[in-house]
């Protein structure tokens, strides 16, 4: 049942995120102003108080968003039926790419690691992606790319701390470094728990797809 | 996405002609058959479909939409795009033996093959599509520098289209995938890139590995 008002107040949930996620995604979150989120859309003060009365409230919706895109955009990869691992390594190049083009998936990255830090959020959502590589990391065993013997969670934790620590100590400004420092960790990464046989081949893997990944990045050079 | 009630009546139709065409030919299935299984009236029929041709039509446009969007979801992914090609087709040829309603839309697709400018259109869109990957992966240096991408794409469907004609000639499509991956097996040194194929010869290798695994949980 939609009120007629609710509607009206509906179609500025929307804008709202998006221009909030363009704060956050290029600002630390204390410094986002909520009076120019409001600025950017057609909206008052008052709807945006009535749909988010804090920052915080307004900060977690844009995570849910990017949350929800990010679980789209994974189900997508999982849908090509690749084997496990080309699974877990093209869904990071997805994450990547995300991070790098969409402001709602860098935002909600941000965020997770600033407000997600205080709160259950970040430890719930962290969880979840750990247990979800780590079933795949299974699959791969079976496959024999991964050899028996480390902790699959153990694997995923690493993939996932690997990718948080890249945001930080690589940058995210300059694009093609970005990607080129992810193939790096990958190739450092693999060796830790990849079959040393299948190596050749997922090393190629790797490559190729970043080599994809940087014709999707423009400009060629990232700026200086 | 919601239906609207008409749509919805529409599918179970489809669906129910899918099940009888199946079950009894599709020459010896009439509409009133059709009209029977689902209950419907016959007007409420005929006006979805006013003959039996339409409604074939419509089985190869929805089946080859679903094998279609397949196949487009894999190119859009990070892989290169003849990683895509390979992969795609292998998918493809697996859906298409394993969905009933993709099943009846290629057995129906043959039967009009000669007639019409469905069959035309329905491989039209395949060529044009694996043509567009194939010029991809010419920019990609995958395929060789020296032959026309368009007539690649189009080589390639038409080979993998024999390949899964004799496949359900022989053994009613259970054999396909390997004869696909075999078929690749002869086309990819001709197409493939000197430096690549070695790569590339791997990775079909894999398909095998990847298929023996069951969906991974979401």
């Amino acid at each position: 049942m939609t009120h007629p008002t609710d509607r009206r107040a509906d179609s500025a949930r929307g804008p709202l995120v998006r221009a909030a996620a363009h704060h956050f995604a290029h600002k630390p979150y204390a410094l986002v102003n909520l009076d120019d989120v409001v600025a950017e859309v057609n909206v008052s003060r008052g709807a945006m108080y009535f749909h988010f009365p804090s920052k915080h409230a307004l900060a977690r919706a844009v995570i849910d968003e990017a949350e929800r895109i990010g679980r789209e955009a994974a189900a997508g990869v999982l849908a090509n039926k690749l084997s496990g691992l080309e699974t877990l390594i093209d869904l990071s190049y997805l994450v990547a790419l995300l991070d790098l083009r969409e402001d709602l998936a860098r935002a909600g990255l941000h965020l997770l690691e600033s407000i997600g830090r205080v709160d259950e959020l970040g430890a719930r959502s962290l969880r979840e992606v750990v247990n979800a590589l780590a079933q795949i990391a299974r699959q791969a065993i079976d496959e024999g790319d991964i050899a028996e013997g480390p902790d699959l969670e153990d694997v995923a934790r690493l993939l996932v701390s690997t990718y948080i620590g890249l945001r930080h100590t690589s940058d995210l400004g300059t694009p093609r470094q970005f990607l080129s420092d992810l193939e790096k960790a990958w190739s450092l990464l693999l060796p830790g728990f990849v079959n040393p046989e299948r190596m050749r081949y997922l090393s190629q893997f790797v490559h190729r797809r970043t080599v994809v990944a940087l014709g999707k990045v423009s400009p060629q050079r990232d700026p200086a | 996405m919601r239906q609207s009630r008409s749509e919805v009546t529409r599918g179970k139709i489809i669906d129910a002609a899918v099940e009888m065409f199946n079950d009894g030919g599709y020459s010896s299935t009439g509409l009133g058959d059709i009209v029977e299984r689902t209950g419907m009236t016959k007007g409420a029929l005929y006006h979805h479909f006013n003959s039996k041709e339409a409604l074939a039509m419509a089985i190869i446009d929805q089946a080859s939409g679903i094998l279609l969007k397949t196949f487009q979801g894999i190119s859009r992914s990070s892989a290169p795009a003849l990683e895509s090609m390979i992969h795609g087709v292998l998918v493809v040829a697996e859906l298409a033996n394993t969905d009933k309603l993709a099943r009846m839309g290629a057995v129906l697709l043959r039967i009009f093959a000669e007639s019409g400018e469905s069959s035309a259109r329905n491989y039209g869109v395949w060529i044009s599509e694996m043509g567009r990957q194939a010029h991809r992966a010419q920019l990609e240096e995958d395929l060789r520098g020296d032959i026309d991408a368009q007539a690649a794409g189009e080589f390639i469907v038409t080979a993998m289209l024999g390949t899964e004609l004799i496949s359900s000639a022989v053994s009613g499509g259970e054999d396909v995938l390997e004869r696909v991956t075999r078929t690749w097996e002869f086309v990819l040194p001709a197409i493939a890139s000197q430096q690549s194929l070695p790569y590339l010869r791997e990775f079909l290798a894999r398909e095998s590995l990847r298929r023996s695994q069951s969906t991974p949980p979401q």
